[in-house]
């Protein structure tokens, strides 16, 4: 196993054979807290679909510094990307971040319900367990969908754009959870964002991705808060 | 009333076509909700009609082959379940093959598939007068001609499926879900849809080789988007189906009883009430609801 928990080595991912990101190489130690940055369209999320084994890779190798089989990586995805169809309450949906350790044919037990609760509550919304969660706000989905990673018991947690279109008060309490998380508990974090917002204090390592290409720097070289954004919205910030 | 006791009796006439029918009833939406929470309620349309053009199929083989079939022979339907059985299963297949793939959108798929089975089903029937009169039957209903064989077989088949479809549904639910994490958790992604597509197929094709595809794709459907109305958790949405689809059918079969109307008909007629009364109910109690809340 490779000492750090993920080594992207000479990485080109992309779809139907068109890479969309080359010849990325980075490492994430355990504990770091990461942000991939960069603009609409650059590859942020196709670069973490591609760690989580959702985009497959065009060239290169990624090294996991943790079975992958055994203990899965916490994945956050889009909310929006879950549909609100299925009549499941907040606590069923964290349940599911169970699964991933119980194999086929066994149901969820008391254990698994028990971690659930606690997950729940990790994220300050066990008085909403019952509620069902397509009639959650955006902010709540996404705590939810936070505890249904944190069920995992995963190494690393890997968000794809938690905070975005919430409002200024669920961005903070969602910065906080995730603050929490990497600093009380030690988990690797890695999200990405084209906003950090509140938790740009938190981020230790940026990853730029832009023009194809994935850089990663420390957080200290990152402008002040307010520059942030016309950084990654360059054609906002000249208007 | 004295016909709901006459139906009710153990010696009655029709008790396996009761049974079956209430099997139907309640087997369908357990495998419907998957239809309706995938949102792929066209192919609960389009395969009872593969199943259909699976049966015309299948009777103009053996009449090619063997001979002219004879209506409720036990070669007949057991002729019958085998086209049914292998174009349901063959057609879904291929279907979850294009899905993955990304060969165009569900819609043309479905919407192709549709066409193409309900044409296939004319053409081998118009070859085959005998198998044209069974089909006639079959899409009115065919279930009074159930016997205690095939009311056997159906039960060991239906029984197989809630089994599965029971074990299986927490990976039956995340891969419906959320299928990235499914396969972030290392989950068979495909195994499992294909697993779910073979429950589907069996149920279709015993669903229309009993109650025809229109009772079927009722039975798939409408129960199944009633209880989406009103569950608030996956239990309650899958048990709620089932029991209302059971509930239906057993009045719906009171009712062609009684009224002396087409059985099929009837059973989708009585679940359509139901649904109409539920959403009406449903929309008015929130907007008093939202009324109240200002």
């Amino acid at each position: 196993m490779s000492a750090a928990l993920l080594d992207l080595q000479d990485v080109s991912v992309g779809y139907n054979g068109t890479p969309v990101l080359e010849h990325v190489s980075f490492a994430i130690e355990r504990r770091e807290f990461n942000a991939l940055l960069g603009p609409n369209g650059a590859g942020k999320t196709t670069l973490l679909r591609a760690i989580l084994g959702l985009a497959p890779l065009l060239a290169g190798r990624i090294d996991y510094g943790f079975d992958r089989l055994a203990s899965p990586p916490g994945y956050v995805p889009q909310r929006d990307t879950l549909d609100p169809i299925f009549p499941l309450t907040a606590f069923e949906v964290v349940l599911m971040g169970t699964y991933a350790k119980l194999p086929p044919l066994r149901p969820a037990g008391t254990v698994q319900r028990q971690l659930a609760a606690r997950c729940l509550e990790q994220v300050g919304l066990s008085a909403l367990a019952r509620r069902p969660f397509w009639a959650m706000s955006g902010g709540q989905k996404q705590r939810v969908l936070i505890a249904r990673a944190l069920a995992v018991e995963p190494e690393i947690m890997l968000l794809d754009e938690p905070t975005a279109g919430v409002d200024r008060q669920a961005e903070l309490a969602i910065s906080e959870v995730l603050a929490s998380l990497n600093r009380e508990h030690g988990m690797t974090v890695v999200l990405v964002s084209h906003n950090l917002g509140h938790i740009q204090s938190t981020v230790q390592s940026v990853i730029w991705v832009d023009e194809g290409q994935a850089v990663k720097q420390s957080a200290d070289t990152l402008p002040a808060a307010a520059a942030l954004p016309s950084l990654v919205h360059p054609r906002s910030a000249t208007r | 009333m004295s016909e709901l006791a006459q139906i009710l009796r153990p010696d009655f006439l029709l008790h396996d076509a009761l049974v079956a029918s209430v099997l139907v009833g309640t087997v369908c939406p357990l495998v419907g909700v998957y239809f309706v929470l995938r949102r792929m309620i066209f192919l609960g349309v389009a395969l009872p009609q593969v199943s259909a053009a699976g049966i015309a199929f299948a009777f103009l083989g053996y009449k090619i082959v063997v001979g002219p079939h004879e209506h409720f022979e036990v070669s007949e339907r057991l002729v019958a379940v085998l086209g049914s059985v292998t174009f349901t299963l063959g057609v879904t297949l291929a279907l979850s093959l294009f899905e993955r793939r990304g060969r165009g959108t569900v819609e043309a798929r479905i919407g192709t598939t549709y066409a193409v089975a309900a044409a296939a089903t004319i053409i081998f029937l118009a070859k085959d007068p005998h198998g044209d009169a069974q089909m006639v039957n079959l899409l009115k209903g065919d279930i009074l001609a159930t016997t205690s064989a095939s009311l056997a077989t159906m039960e060991v088949v239906f029984a197989v499926v809630v089994v599965v479809l029971f074990a299986c549904r927490k990976e039956l639910l995340l891969v419906s879900f959320d299928r990235d994490l499914a396969v972030v958790f290392g989950k068979r992604a495909v195994l499992w849809d294909l697993l779910l597509y073979l429950l589907i197929g069996l149920i279709i094709s015993f669903g229309v080789m009993t109650a025809g595809p229109m009772a079927t794709f009722g039975f798939l459907v409408v129960p199944a988007v009633t209880m989406r109305l009103l569950a608030r958790r996956m239990l309650t949405f899958s048990l709620g189906a089932a029991v209302l689809g059971a509930v239906t059918a057993f009045v719906g079969f009171y009712c062609a009883f009684r009224f002396d109307l087409p059985l099929g008909p009837a059973e989708v007629g009585v679940a359509s009430v139901v649904l109409l009364v539920v959403g009406v109910t449903t929309r008015i109690l929130g907007a008093l609801g939202r009324w109240q809340a200002t």
